[in-house]
């Protein structure tokens, strides 16, 4: 565990961790420099609350849907004390794992080309998520050749769009571990009907 | 034509069988690539030869002093991601490509590798997006003065090899719908054989043949599909010694699957003049969900046999029917004239990524050998051999590890090898003097759960989450390096690697072998035995192919470095096995700590 003061340093060099192979540019900060690969920051409690060191509150507050969501209306992720994961983590490792992890690597870890995006769910927030996954995003030049497709036509990404958001927020900030989920609960009537809308929508 | 025939004969007589292949009789409409291969002293040809055995028979690089082996010269091709395939050298000239954006360096070999021109093509970088793992390109091809280039993007580009002028250039796919291209093109003739990628996206898998002169098509065969795309005789095109018979792919798949049904063809081509028959494999059937595609989904998964005049099919076997792991059949088929249980026969050896080492006649496409080529492999039992049976040529499936029967949104764990198979493009070599096959492989095991996708045109279109491990219960490591007798169908020897290797392997006269590893070292070892004999580190991790050459009397070995593909997806953050338990989350190597991306070329000779 981190104080909340070191996860903010770690929080700006993995901003710049999310170009694939920056240098972070932070390196007069030993801490952050050295936290930037392996950044393990966990939420910070403000008052019961977990909050991203980008300040957005994570805490599940309602559930609609078969999904969590904040106060705010963010969609976030809730793993029981025995480490049981909502069903939406589930759904997001699932979706993760087939349409990301071809380019992105394994449990959000990032590759040799593509950033980790278990840490820049961390410093993005939620609605610049959305808008990147929906538009893509490029980095084409000399020194590197990045470029994320739009995914916002693609349903298997789009109807689960949530579901990424929360696995990668639980991977980043949670304490779900790498590789399937061992425990999750059980698909509810009301996700399973959305999914189906959606997908046949 | 007399140096030539000398060339000719000093190969029969040092490579003895698979000099059969280079009869200098025929009377071709274009002998320039076959008279090029016949140059020792060239890399004419990605595969060494057409036969892709990648043997070389230079010799003064030999198992008794390749020990004093050191770097020669370097050249860094100024692109950081994967670098697959290996430069040519024709003439004075060394021929170097980088992965996307698809750079072409001509290298003087007479004056210190100086730049004598350089070919920087623009392409559109969306196409990078539509790029299953990574945006690799294994390599230029060369006939008639003229180098050929297969961009990311699907243009087919013929360069003035003086000068790097274009001759002409021609779009061989669309990669809006996600067709693109890493392999190296064919030239047969006065033909170009060219095949397509994106089996991750619903693509139509084809191989297409283009004129030599002017890039205009001359035939297509489609994977799948109705009889007259696919190019085949219900009657004459044959499956294990039987005609495939009418609609053979339309009736193994269920309704229209089949135009967004993969068996794309990214593989390595291979050819024998004698025969004019082009081989090749096609990949998997899309999705990576079996359960929406039900039947056997000819032809994904096929071993092929063309015509390269035409590109009517002499046969076709199916070695995964109904794939339901992502074992795409796309790998080498090495070509090699062998005794084998007394008599001469003209061989197919492939190392298919389900993990079996099959050795199979040529000429009429009958199965002799099915085996593993790893012990891990257990989601089969193994082929049925016997040609009375009505399983004849299938694998057995093991219950356990059958995705398609734990059914959808069911995770099968345990299954050996992973999708990634125990071995992907990375290509094997064989020896004549030996008569092994040296083959590079995988040691990495996967959980796998298939669920419904729907598909859009240009996005992925894959079905299925998986994670991967190292095999369990063995070394711990990700890859061997093994000796392997295609006609007994045993392994001789097995390396141990830390990583998968992913690198193609070059066997020479010299009695030795060299491969590459992904932390970056170039080995060699003892052909005979597999004893290490020398290792350097290069730059970066090594998934490139191993290629020699001489100049000036001297030979020289070459290997590009420049970590990525497949590997640097998976390894790049180390794999972990989710059934070990939290204790072994993590333990496993990262290869983020053994090396960084940069794309060099390191040329090796003997001191003095």
């Amino acid at each position: 565990m981190i104080k909340k003061t070191t996860a903010r340093l770690v929080a700006i060099s993995a901003a710049y961790a999310v170009t694939a192979m920056a240098q972070p540019a932070v390196a007069q900060d030993k801490v952050a420099v050295a936290n930037a690969a392996t950044a393990q920051a966990a939420p910070a409690a403000e008052g019961g609350k977990m909050v991203l060191p980008n300040g957005q509150d994570i805490t599940p507050a309602t559930m609609e849907n078969g999904r969590w969501y904040t106060e705010e209306g963010i969609p976030t992720f809730k793993i029981a004390e025995d480490g049981t994961t909502d069903y939406s983590t589930f759904s997001g490792y699932r979706r993760y794992s087939a349409e990301c992890h071809v380019c992105h690597g394994p449990d959000g870890e990032g590759s040799t080309y593509a950033p980790a995006l278990k840490d820049s769910v961390k410093t993005l927030d939620y609605y610049q998520f959305q808008e990147i996954v929906a538009s893509g995003k490029q980095e084409v030049s000399k020194a590197a050749n990045l470029v994320m497709p739009a995914f916002g036509t693609n349903k298997n990404v789009w109807c689960y769009i949530d579901d990424i958001y929360v696995y990668l927020l639980a991977r980043g900030v949670g304490d779900l571990p790498r590789g399937r989920p061992a425990k999750k609960e059980a698909k509810s009537d009301e996700f399973a009907a959305q999914e189906n809308a959606c997908m046949e929508g | 034509m007399a140096s030539k025939r000398r060339e000719i004969m000093k190969r029969l007589l040092k490579g003895a069988t698979l000099a059969l292949l280079l009869t200098g009789s025929s009377a071709l409409a274009n002998e320039s690539v076959l008279a090029e291969i016949a140059k020792p002293q060239q890399w004419a040809i990605q595969t060494g030869d057409y036969a892709n055995t990648r043997y070389s028979t230079l010799d003064k690089i030999n198992k008794d002093n390749v020990k004093d082996l050191r770097v020669a010269w370097t050249f860094s091709t100024g692109v950081l991601r994967g670098h697959e395939g290996s430069p040519l050298v024709i003439g004075d000239v060394m021929y170097v490509h980088t992965p996307f954006p698809n750079n072409v360096f001509a290298l003087d070999l007479n004056d210190n590798g100086k730049i004598l021109w350089r070919y920087e093509p623009q392409q559109d970088p969306n196409v990078i997006a539509v790029m299953c793992c990574d945006t690799v390109y294994r390599g230029l091809a060369y006939a008639d003065g003229t180098i050929l280039l297969h961009q990311a993007d699907t243009t087919l580009v013929a360069l003035d090899s003086k000068t790097g002028e274009v001759k002409w250039s021609v779009k061989t796919g669309d990669p809006a719908i996600g067709e693109t291209n890493t392999a190296t093109v064919l030239p047969v003739k006065d033909k170009v054989i060219v095949g397509v990628s994106g089996g991750e996206y619903g693509v139509r898998g084809r191989v297409t043949a283009y004129s030599l002169a002017d890039g205009s098509e001359v035939w297509k065969a489609y994977s799948t599909g109705p009889d007259a795309e696919m190019l085949v005789d219900p009657e004459k095109t044959m499956h294990l010694g039987k005609p495939i018979g009418a609609d053979s792919s339309l009736q193994s798949w269920e309704g229209d699957q089949w135009k967004i049904g993969g068996g794309t063809t990214w593989g390595w081509y291979s050819y024998d003049p004698e025969l004019n028959l082009v081989y090749y494999g096609t990949g998997n059937p899309s999705t990576w969900n079996p359960a929406q595609r039900p039947g056997d989904n000819k032809w994904s998964m096929t071993i092929m046999a063309r015509d390269a005049d035409t590109g009517m099919a002499k046969w076709f076997y199916q070695m995964t029917p109904h794939d339901e792991w992502d074992f795409d059949g796309i790998n080498e088929m090495i070509l090699t004239n062998q005794t084998r249980d007394g008599t001469e026969r003209k061989l197919l050896t492939h190392f298919d990524r389900n993990g079996l080492g099959y050795t199979l006649d040529r000429e009429t496409g009958e199965l002799l050998v099915a085996e593993k080529y790893d012990p891990a492999v257990n989601w089969t039992t193994g082929v049925d051999m016997d040609p009375n049976s009505e399983n004849y040529g299938r694998p057995a499936v093991v219950a356990e590890y059958s995705t398609e029967q734990n059914g959808e949104d069911v995770n099968s764990t345990g299954i050996c090898p992973a999708a990634l198979g125990s071995k992907d493009q990375q290509p094997a070599a064989f020896s004549p003097k030996t008569n092994l096959f040296y083959v590079p492989t995988n040691h990495v095991c996967m959980d796998y759960e298939p669920f419904r996708v729907a598909y859009t045109a240009g996005q992925p279109y894959v079905g299925a989450t998986l994670s991967m491990y190292p095999a369990p219960n063995s070394h711990g490591g990700m890859g061997n390096f093994i000796a392997w007798d295609n006609t007994k169908g045993e392994i001789k020897w097995s390396l141990p690697e830390q990583f998968s290797v992913w690198s193609g392997a070059l066997a020479t006269a010299g009695d030795i072998v060299f491969y590459g590893t992904l932390e970056g070292y170039l080995k060699a070892v003892d052909a005979e035995t597999g004893k290490e004999l020398y290792k350097f580190k290069t730059p970066s991790g090594i998934i490139g192919n191993v290629m020699t050459y001489e100049h000036g009397g001297k030979q020289y070995v070459g290997i590009l470095s420049g970590v990525g593909g497949w590997a640097g997806i998976g390894l790049a953050a180390g794999l972990t096995n989710p059934n070990e338990g939290l204790g072994a989350v993590g333990g496993y190597a990262a290869l983020s700590q053994y090396t960084e991306l940069g794309g060099q070329l390191t040329v090796f000779e003997l001191p003095g």
